[in-house]
């Protein structure tokens, strides 16, 4: 693929894009198959219980240790979160590609202007969740 | 209520609020979180996380077909994005020292000003042809797609400062409130910087992704997103966005700025609604 033709950059980009989507939605669909499978007839009360004193407020995994070790037990719910984590990282891989591909048209102005997005939003996503003033 | 019907009553509201969002570029927020809160009895805390959720499936769901297609402005989409994740970061740190009752009031009074400029050009397919100068030249902030008909439509947008600080306030409010960070950026993109209402709504689309990616590790880790909720929304944004795709490349641009006037007003009325505390 011709990197130069601006076509192939919107092809590139459009098929991550298309894989990320297609990839978490499979992983969701098998996990929400696993819970329905045996939870159907559950009430969700018991699911949606909110705890504004504790962290994490639910009662599902959220730290990825968790979901690692819930996937190996085939735990739903920790199916369904890798599935949603699948979906966060497409937009975060198209900007990550974004960069190379305006390296490889040689487009300098936006190469800078794409790893300064690329930079704020992996600060945002790995750093913030760790400074207690993101999290008052 | 039983699982299965809380997760076909959130799927079918998923699959409209994908397919309204990826044609007027918004995350559905707007359907998803009173569905959630007032229907479904959810606590508004799970109800944000669902809203990001939804908005992240919505972006990269539309934007796959939208960027193929070459409607979406990647250049420019890439140049705004600086400002709304710069504003979505502001947005989650100053969010515990500020009172959202407040920021709805502010940011629903300026919605509802901005329906004015929009409903006077409410029946303008394209905006009139602008001259590339200043930062927008630099930046190379024009573009070009091509219709149904097979009509190439070319534009250069203007006021790339005004853009940027449209943009901005688009990120604070996704930092803050969790809705109406798309209605801002299709505002800014048609008002300000005067491009074509399709690209408006397809380059907003494919930004939202990015500024609700930037708050969501704050939301996962603190537990707000509920997987039990995240899974029909997932799934059923997801085909909504995908129905809404196949709509949008054969609608008309008048047709795009009808529909996204209403969820503007809409959005605004939720908010401030919100702000008077009902």
């Amino acid at each position: 693929m011709n990197l130069k033709d601006p076509n192939s950059m919107n092809n590139i980009l459009g098929i991550v894009l298309r894989s990320g989507v297609v990839l978490s939605g499979a992983i969701i669909a098998i996990g929400t198959a696993l819970f329905v499978a045996n939870h159907s007839l559950d009430d969700t009360s018991t699911y949606l219980a909110y705890n504004p004193g504790l962290i994490p407020h639910g009662n599902f995994p959220v730290s990825l240790a968790s979901i690692a070790t819930g996937l190996g037990s085939l735990d739903p719910f920790s199916v369904i979160e890798l599935g949603f984590l699948v979906l966060l990282a497409t937009p975060v891989a198209r900007v990550a590609l974004s960069l190379f591909l305006f390296a490889a048209e040689k487009d300098r102005m936006y190469v800078y202007l794409t790893a300064a997005v690329l930079a704020i939003l992996l600060f945002s996503m790995l750093a913030t969740p760790l400074i207690p003033l993101f999290n008052g | 209520m039983i699982v299965i019907l809380f997760f076909l009553t959130l799927f079918i509201a998923s699959i409209a609020a994908g397919a309204l969002g990826s044609i007027v570029g918004i995350g559905g927020g707007l359907i998803v979180i009173p569905i959630l809160t007032l229907f479904l009895g959810v606590d508004i805390h799970y109800a944000i996380g669902a809203s990001i959720v939804s908005i992240i499936a919505t972006s990269s769901g539309a934007a796959a077909t939208y960027v193929k297609d070459r409607i979406t402005n990647l250049r420019i989409g890439m140049f705004l994005e600086t400002a709304t994740t710069t504003g979505a970061i502001i947005g989650a740190a100053i969010a515990a020292y500020l009172s959202a009752t407040i920021l709805e009031a502010i940011f629903g009074t300026i919605l509802i000003i901005s329906l004015v400029p929009l409903v006077r050009k409410i029946g303008e397919e394209y905006p009139p042809k602008q001259q590339l100068k200043g930062l927008a030249k630099k930046l190379n902030l024009r573009g070009d797609y091509t219709e149904r008909d097979g009509r190439k439509i070319d534009y250069n947008a203007t006021n790339p400062g005004k853009g940027l600080a449209g943009m901005l306030a688009a990120g604070l409010i996704s930092g803050l409130l969790g809705i109406g960070s798309g209605t801002f950026k299709v505002l800014s993109m048609d008002l300000a910087m005067k491009l074509p209402m399709k690209v408006s709504t397809t380059t907003s689309n494919f930004m939202i992704g990015v500024t609700a990616a930037a708050s969501a590790g704050i939301y996962f880790a603190r537990g707000d997103v509920n997987p039990l909720i995240t899974a029909p929304v997932a799934l059923g944004i997801l085909i909504g966005a995908f129905l809404g795709t196949r709509l949008l490349v054969k609608a008309k641009n008048t047709a795009v700025r009808k529909i996204f006037a209403l969820v503007l007003a809409a959005t605004a009325i939720e908010m401030i609604i919100k702000a008077l505390g009902f």
